[in-house]
């Protein structure tokens, strides 16, 4: 609407023009284009006359509804300095509220993660220097020292991502399922989210120890390897079934080469081939049972 | 096991809202819905039923949260078993489980925010419209910056309603939304329900009688995994016509009986007690000789 501004007879003035009523009224029913609102409220914080006018125009049903809605609207989470900068580097902001009811995700969780890591970590230094001195052996070559690591390490990112998708673990998952947002869009968000914060300590605890340079990035791959077996297997058996098996799968050869030969073999050259191929395996399965996964979660 | 419709007529089934066959569901040994045939209407049914009788598994199966062994259900025409229709189905749907579960860092607000996405409603400024807008049906206009938490059961119970009610759905699936609610907070329930706009389907379980005779026009009881009853409340209490009387002794031949508040004994039974005054049935007198009939059974 592009009204003539300030050309009425009314209301009647006394002194210099004022808003017409048929302005007034635009104005108030939320009709007016940016620049006359710009205009009018402009004048408006001026004169008292037009105000006393503009009251007459107004729906108090429509303001009353209006001050719940930005009522709401400050009630509604969302200025935290973490939201604020994900927003910057481009999440969207309905994304963002998902992610908020992640468990993994939450300060406290990644706090017992950075504990637990913190533990293996400081274990496998203390052994580091006290080893040397005692039995003349490097450190370096005594790669046992790394075991508590490579078995904690992936592990705990699995639990992360399990966090993300078992049932027993969200505990609003039924509204989640019967809900029309993608079930696998928003355990996939979820799973990939709790990956990647979970993987960040790992790697920085991996930088510590005293192990391989290459060691930080060794870690990915059967993290990833892990999370994507679950979720694959929750296609068939029920979600805390597939994360237990996928943990065993873990733990056992880590175990076992522990006790015969070398942890670190678990993420060497045939420890990676293996989890890449379960890792492309796994994805394969969650995309041809993606129906499956969904009404497993539900189920 | 013959089809019971709910809204009898044959115009109302071809168009019903709701059309199950045939429904089962099993949990290990437990049968928890046997060949359950039933059509809904729009505006309200009400389950009727014990703990463990199928109802819970019966609406969590309408709320496409769980998946039957064997029987075939149409939502509003559509398929649920199809994932694009379930998708379809869900757009209508409002849901209240019979426990809520939120994360406890939730606000009333942040938690009504948080389903408004999962019910696809994106846009920040008309998820807070929705918010809004269901905060003031239950009454809760203050609360948004309230953690869930610190609310009383009642004011939860609120909530869970509330957020079943964003977006407007077709389709409300309401399993026990009275509990834990007072005597006035049940009226206002029953006052909300009433006056929904759009004439949505309704369908919500209860142990209250007098919810159902209060504001359901169709009442189904479930016994055992199956269908009991399905009909009017009228037609409810009309079926314990006969078998409902009171006396001012006890009688030990009575299948139930309890003392009322006028220092009666009420007896429901086969056989009416020595000088005993035959009494109008009310829901609650069906229910109950119906409940009895299927726990002989």
């Amino acid at each position: 609407m592009t009204p003539e501004l300030f050309d009425g007879p009314e209301p009647a003035p006394s002194a210099g023009w004022h808003a017409p009523v048929t302005v007034l009224a635009s104005y108030a029913a939320g009709d007016l284009g940016n620049t006359y609102v710009w205009s009018i409220e402009a004048h408006l914080s001026d004169c008292a006359l037009c105000r006393g006018q503009l009251s007459v125009h107004t729906d108090n049903e429509r303001l009353a509804r209006n001050r719940s809605v930005v009522l709401a609207m400050a009630a509604i989470p969302g200025a935290r300095w973490p939201r604020r900068l994900a927003r910057r580097l481009g999440l969207p902001d309905h994304v963002l509220v998902l992610l908020s009811a992640t468990s993994s995700l939450r300060r406290s969780w990644l706090l017992s993660v950075v504990a637990v890591l913190g533990v293996v970590t400081g274990e496998s230094l203390l052994v580091h220097a006290l080893w040397p001195h005692h039995a003349g052996i490097a450190a370096y070559s005594e790669p046992a020292v790394l075991a508590p690591l490579l078995l904690v390490g992936p592990l705990l990112v699995l639990v992360g991502v399990a966090a993300a998708f078992v049932p027993s673990l969200d505990p609003g998952y039924r509204l989640a399922v019967a809900a029309p947002f993608s079930s696998l869009t928003l355990l996939l968000v979820r799973a990939v989210s709790a990956l990647t914060a979970a993987l960040i300590p790992l790697a920085c605890a991996a930088v510590v120890v005293p192990g391989p340079r290459w060691l930080p990035a060794a870690l990915l791959l059967p993290s990833l390897a892990l999370c994507a077996f679950a979720l694959a297997a929750a296609t068939v058996v029920g979600p805390t079934a597939a994360v237990v098996t996928s943990g065993a799968m873990w733990a056992l050869p880590v175990a076992w080469l522990t006790v015969t030969q070398s942890p670190l073999e678990s993420v060497e050259a045939h420890g990676q081939s293996l989890c890449a191929v379960v890792a492309v395996a796994a994805v394969a399965v969650v995309f041809a049972r993606r129906d499956r996964l969904e009404m497993r979660w539900a189920s | 096991m013959g089809e019971l419709i709910v809204n009898g007529s044959t115009s109302a089934r071809d168009e019903a809202a709701v059309r199950v066959g045939g429904l089962s569901r099993r949990y290990g040994e437990i049968r928890a819905l046997d060949a359950v045939d039933l059509t809904l209407d729009r505006g309200i049914t009400g389950l009727l039923g014990p703990n463990g009788a199928g109802k819970t598994t019966l609406l969590s199966i309408l709320a496409t949260v769980n998946e039957p062994d064997a029987g075939d259900i149409k939502i509003f025409g559509l398929n649920p078993k199809i994932h694009a229709e379930r998708v379809q189905i869900r757009r209508q749907l409002g849901f209240l489980p019979q426990e809520l579960g939120y994360h406890r860092h939730f606000t009333v607000a942040g938690f009504l925010d948080y389903v408004a996405i999962l019910k696809e409603i994106v846009d920040r400024r008309r998820r807070a419209e929705e918010v809004a807008r269901v905060l003031a049906t239950v009454g809760m206009e203050g609360f948004g910056r309230r953690r869930i938490r610190t609310l009383s059961g009642g004011f939860r119970q609120r909530l869970a309603i509330a957020q079943s009610l964003l977006g407007s759905p077709e389709l409300l699936v309401l399993d026990e939304p009275t509990a834990g609610l007072d005597t006035e907070q049940r009226l206002r329930f029953r006052e909300l329900l009433s006056n929904l706009p759009g004439d949505p389907v309704i369908v919500l379980s209860t142990h209250q009688a007098d919810d159902i005779a209060a504001i359901c026009p169709r009442v189904v009881v479930v016994l055992d995994g199956r269908i009991a009853f399905a009909g009017t409340p009228t037609a409810l209490a009309d079926t314990a016509a006969g078998h409902v009387w009171t006396a001012t002794q006890r009688d030990e031949r009575a299948h139930m009986s309890w003392r009322d508040g006028d220092n009666q004994w009420r007896h429901i039974g086969d056989l009416p007690p020595t000088g005993s005054v035959t009494a109008t049935p009310t829901v609650e007198d069906g229910y109950l000789l119906l409940s009895h009939a299927g726990g002989k059974r």
